[in-house]
């Protein structure tokens, strides 16, 4: 047989529909809009992730300062990877043809490979006059299919709305800390008109991986072993591909120059020397063939004279002769084995160099080969694997962190919907406490009645769920899409069944519900069946009235009021800090950004920060600039390995001496830095701290040691001496990156200014923000107003239900409405107040923490801040809230039976 | 009816509270009912009559001394198996009826048919209470009898082997006082229950096959009823 008391259930519900319709549409709201936000961020990011199928998504690009070779190209692709030239023009885009630039304008070819483009609207360009845009950025701007816009100076008719699967969040550079698809816009043309378009063309190559990657690990493996091949290959004209050997090429051209210059050096000395000890020889040799002579001739005079008178003397004289020759021949001799050993000497010197021939010869090729592709070589000037690309991951990625904080809403609003279901439960046991008694007499067991009283709050709940999850499916689903389309160019969203959603919007909440009612009820029926009959539910044993000082009547009987009502009036102020968690959320946002904005100022050390492309003219002075005020500074990137955010960018700046815009001290030791405050606020870093960062596209790792923190909000940053930055980037003693200056730079060359940062840069993350979640917060507000007056509503309604018999009996006893609302109405008032002050302050400290807590996955530091009148703002929502709640108390107060009191009374 | 002690009340003794508010309301408590007996337990207030009513229902304990139902001792039962006790052998009559506001007549005999594997037929009994025409009606469109009718009804629907019976008439009129009794001495006739009630009522005392007098916490008198009158022919 089906338990009976099942019947009773759609009675009860329909007794207390007003109750329930209240929960039913908490829940329906919340379910649904977590659902819509659930199934649109998954759907979306399931659409992002099959995008890189279906519109082919490449694995990373890099830019070039010249268009690279052919053989560059092939040398390039030898690493594994497919490289697809995908050149791009920036212009400024004018969207009236009024003459004044709205926005600047990056203009493609029409894909036909990889990164390929979803035709959102209209049609895609044929003729050279023609143009697709970003879709995002013409919802915007309010541009439409038709238009004639002016990009640079050519007029062009927009023939289609595109989202390009590489531009799904509309980023100017990777590093840059905020998209922008307001002044921001990308474009595509035929390849004709491309090609005709008068402007500097950006040399951008994408590459996907020939045997793909899969996981973020795996990308980053590749893209570390890829980077510096490209950037040497590029070096190198493509000549080289051995980071190593190129490395040893440069740093030996000297070496090698200065090698051969000696070698050479040598080997005309020995010609030189051997050239002297040639005529020396062949001096020898004449003198030796005159010595020769003139022996013979002494030897034909003996013989000649060998028979005459005077041959004594003839003899002497000949002797002295022969004598004379003989120590001439020695002398001969002698210089003739000099001549000799030098000759040797020679001849060793000359072997040696002919020995040192072979490493000659290499070097010699080495230089002929430097030589030859001199006029290829490339520069590497950017390089964004996709996993880092913004552009591609910054939508995916911030849905994630919505979708954590729509969790938490739903976890919040759960809990305290399941504790009104419990409390609205455990009122009825009490009222109906007798009936259980005779139940529990008759032999029904606590099991069959905890299922029953539980029954009600799961079937409400799991019927919420379902209506909640269609509506979510359907109709918010697209709001919420419509949402993200603020910010985000996205392609055509299909939707798709989501399990998590299902779990967390339906099973959560209804198993939520199940435990918080099934502890509840059951220690609210663990009385015994006579304690029931006899409507003894007290909790506390030996109950004694606590003793009051000597307050008004009227003041001890709502002291007395609240001591019977402290588990309701424990919801009551459980669910006003829902409601102003959520206002201070909805209230506080929009504040923080106006704050930003109107700060953005302070943000920056200068008024304009110049990159310089190089610090060099053509004649090799060093670029310097007169302007007033100006200081050399340093600049550049590296990345977290640790904290709370890994591969977090983090500027370095080198500063100058007496600085006026980095106020800090100049003689610190090596590796000793400052950083800026946000960097000390996201990372949890004070003084003596020590940081490790590493370079972005190399493996080089540094750690510094906190020595101060400067007053520098707006980004993460570090900073140090401009010397000691030189010597830990292994740059040359001077070397600087640009300048800053509070005053305009006018005297040096645009060619030689690679970038101009102002304080409208930093202006453009706010903005965005401001933009973007502006429609959030607006659904965020009516929610919350709505939210605030309907759990105030049910739970006042509880307590004066809970009250009704001694409502009852006070109206019996002779009192007024009004005294009575004095009673019941005024401390819910006074609770309600005190909850509200309370809340107020642990709200805001709540969603700081929970703020913090988002943006430690996001780049950037974003500090969560409202002022004073903000926060009164939303306490006095909720007190505008309960002012109109309090009046419909009023006339339930009026509407409780005399009777009442005495109905249940034996 | 039986001789035999189906019901056994032996030296019961039970008290509330402690210290100087410690009051003794059963002070050895000792008699029987055979089965099928109806069994009046009269006293005036404070007599312990409800207070014994609720341990032999089960959904209170004795001190001392023990109650056996068919044999079963009920201080040898858990919480489990006493719900088991009253669920199989008990029906419940309140004074104030305690029926469910929200369920009509008929559903609220069904709340006590659904405990029973042998449950009378609803109709039927529907009939035998003289509710049929208001089955569909909920308690509060009924007169008090009637609303005793609905709880009798509720707790003998399950055919239970006990029938107990807290001052059943304490609320009602004089006429409706006895068409109750009369139902209950019907139902005690058709069903062969063992009836106990409670009441303070001497005159009801006149219909019981046998009478329990209290006072004080103790039996002062253990009556058989030898000249036993019907329900109509009472009178006070």
């Amino acid at each position: 047989m089906r338990n009976p008391l099942n019947n009773r259930i759609p009675k009860n519900i329909k007794k207390d529909w007003k109750k329930y319709l209240v929960l039913c549409l908490l829940l329906i709201l919340t379910i649904s809009l977590v659902c819509a936000m659930y199934v649109a961020n998954n759907s979306m990011e399931r659409t992002f992730a099959e995008a890189f199928e279906d519109y082919n998504i490449e694995d990373g690009h890099f830019e070039l300062e010249d268009e690279a070779t052919e053989f560059l190209l092939e040398q390039i692709e030898n690493e594994g990877i497919t490289v697809y030239p995908q050149f791009y023009k920036d212009f400024t885009e004018d969207k009236d043809s009024d003459g004044t630039k709205e926005a600047d304008i990056r203009i493609f070819e029409i894909r036909e490979e990889v990164n390929l483009v979803a035709l959102i609207e209209g049609e895609m360009p044929k003729a050279t006059d023609e143009i697709a845009i970003d879709n995002r950025h013409a919802g915007n701007v309010n541009m439409n299919v038709g238009d004639v816009i002016t990009v640079g100076d050519k007029k062009m008719k927009v023939t289609g709305l595109v989202s390009l699967s590489d531009y799904s969040t509309l980023f100017i550079k990777n590093t840059d800390t905020m998209f922008d698809a307001i002044t921001f816009d990308i474009g595509v043309v035929t390849k004709e008109c491309f090609e005709g378009l008068e402007g500097t063309t950006v040399w951008q190559y994408a590459y996907q991986y020939n045997d793909r990657p899969t996981t973020d690990e795996e990308k980053k493996i590749l893209a570390d072993d890829l980077i510096p091949k490209v950037a040497v290959l590029a070096a190198t004209g493509g000549y080289l591909d051995d980071e190593d050997e190129a490395k040893e090429l440069s740093d030996n051209v000297e070496i090698w120059s200065d090698y051969l210059e000696d070698v050479q050096d040598k080997a005309d000395d020995l010609e030189k020397r051997s050239e002297d000890l040639k005529a020396r020889a062949d001096e020898f040799e004449r003198e030796g063939k005159a010595l020769e002579a003139e022996s013979v001739e002494l030897k034909e005079m003996a013989l000649l004279k060998r028979g005459a008178s005077e041959l004594e003397t003839f003899g002497n004289e000949l002797k002295n002769k022969e004598e004379e020759l003989q120590k001439r021949a020695d002398e001969l001799k002698a210089r003739g084995e000099a001549l000799q050993e030098e000759r040797d000497a020679l001849q060793a010197e000359g072997d040696a160099l002919k020995a040192l021939q072979p490493t000659i010869d290499e070097y010699v090729d080495n230089l002929e080969a430097l030589e030859k592709y001199e006029d290829h070589i490339n520069k590497l000037t950017d390089f964004v694997p996709e996993y880092l690309c913004q552009a591609i991951h910054f939508a995916p990625d911030d849905m994630g962190s919505d979708k954590a904080m729509c969790e938490v809403l739903l976890i919040v609003l759960v809990v305290v919907l399941a504790f009104i279901f419990a409390i609205t439960a455990s009122n009825t046991i009490t009222a109906e406490s007798k009936v259980i008694g005779t139940l529990r007499a008759s032999g029904y067991t606590r099991r069959e009645l905890l299922m029953h009283y539980v029954s009600v709050p799961v079937i409400l709940t799991l019927a919420s769920a379902i209506i909640g999850n269609v509506i979510g499916y359907t109709l918010l689903r697209g709001a919420v899409v419509f949402v993200y389309g603020r910010s985000y160019s996205l392609p055509p969203i299909k939707t798709y069944w989501d399990g998590e959603a299902f779990i967390r919007t339906t099973i959560f909440p209804v198993v939520t519900v199940i435990v918080i009612n099934t502890v509840i009820v059951y220690f609210r029926l663990k009385h015994s069946p006579l304690k029931f009959l006899r409507g003894d539910l007290s909790v506390r044993k030996n109950k004694k009235a606590v003793k009051l000082p000597k307050f008004s009547f009227f003041a001890r009987f709502r002291i007395r009021i609240f001591n019977q009502n402290v588990p309701g009036y424990l919801v009551l102020f459980a669910g006003i800090f829902f409601v102003m968690v959520l206002l201070i959320f909805s209230v506080g946002m929009p504040v923080t950004l106006k704050g930003y904005i109107e700060k953005a100022d302070e943000f920056a050390v200068s008024e304009y920060q110049y990159i310089l492309k190089s610090t060099e003219d053509e004649d090799g002075n060093k670029i310097d600039t007169k302007t007033e005020g100006a200081e050399k500074f340093s600049m550049e990137n590296l990345s977290t390995v640790d904290g709370v955010r890994v591969g977090e960018q983090v500027t370095i700046y080198g500063y100058s001496k007496d600085s006026k815009y980095y106020a800090l001290p100049y003689d610190i030791e090596k590796g000793n830095v400052y950083i800026s405050k946000d960097y000390a606020e996201k990372f949890k870093l004070s003084e003596g701290d020590t940081v490790s960062l590493k370079a972005k596209y190399a493996k080089d790792a540094y750690r510094f040691n906190v020595v101060g923190i400067f007053d520098m909000t707006g980004s993460i940053a570090l900073f140090m001496p401009n010397d000691k930055f030189n010597e830990i980037f292994d740059l040359e003693e001077g070397s600087f990156t640009g300048f800053v200056s509070d005053k305009e730079i006018t005297d040096i060359d645009d060619e030689y200014i690679g970038a101009v940062i102002t304080s409208d840069d930093l202006m453009k993350m706010a903005n965005q923000l401001s933009y973007s979640m502006g429609g959030i917060m607006d659904i965020f507000s009516y929610f919350c107003g709505a939210m605030a007056i309907l759990i105030i509503y049910l739970l006042t309604k509880i307590i004066i239900e809970n009250n009704a018999t001694s409502i009852s009996m006070v109206k019996v006893l002779g009192y007024k409405n009004r005294e009575i609302g004095r009673l019941y109405v005024m401390l819910t008032g006074i609770v309600v107040i005190l909850s509200t002050l309370v809340t107020a302050a642990i709200s805001y400290l709540f969603v700081r923490w929970l703020w913090a807590f988002v943006m430690y996955g996001m780049a950037g530091w974003f500090k969560f801040s409202m002022t004073p009148l903000s926060i009164v703002k939303c306490i006095v929502i909720v007190l505008i809230a309960y002012t109109v709640v309090s009046l419909v108390d009023m006339r339930r107060i009026r509407r409780v039976p005399l009777t009442e009191a005495l109905k249940n009374v034996e | 009816m039986s001789d035999e002690k189906f019901l056994e009340v032996s030296n019961v003794f039970k008290s509330y509270g402690e210290g100087e508010s410690r009051q003794e309301v059963l002070r050895g408590m000792d008699f029987s009912v055979a089965k099928g007996e109806f069994c009046v337990l009269l006293g005036p207030s404070g007599s312990g009559k409800s207070t014994l009513l609720n341990i032999i229902g089960g959904i209170d304990s004795a001190d001392d001394g023990f109650i056996s139902i068919g044999g079963d001792k009920l201080r040898d039962m858990d919480e489990k198996a006493l719900t088991q006790y009253r669920r199989k052998h008990l029906g419940y009559v309140f004074q104030l009826y305690n029926l469910i506001p929200n369920l009509t007549v008929k559903e609220n005999i069904e709340v006590g048919a659904y405990l029973s594997d042998k449950a009378l037929d609803i109709d039927e009994l529907l009939k035998t209470l003289g509710l049929y025409e208001h089955r569909h009606k909920l308690p509060n469109q009924l007169s008090g009898g009637q609303q005793q009718r609905t709880s009798i009804g509720r707790a003998i629907v399950k055919n239970p082997d006990i029938l107990l019976c807290d001052e059943p008439t304490g609320a009602l009129d004089y006429n409706t006082s006895k068409e109750i009794l009369k139902l209950i001495e019907d139902v005690n006739k058709k069903y062969g229950n063992t009836i106990i009630m409670v009441t303070h009522n001497e005159a009801i005392s006149n219909m019981a096959d046998h009478t329990i007098k209290l006072r004080d916490g103790k039996v002062r008198k253990n009556i058989v009823n030898e000249n036993k009158v019907s329900a109509s022919e009472l009178d006070w």
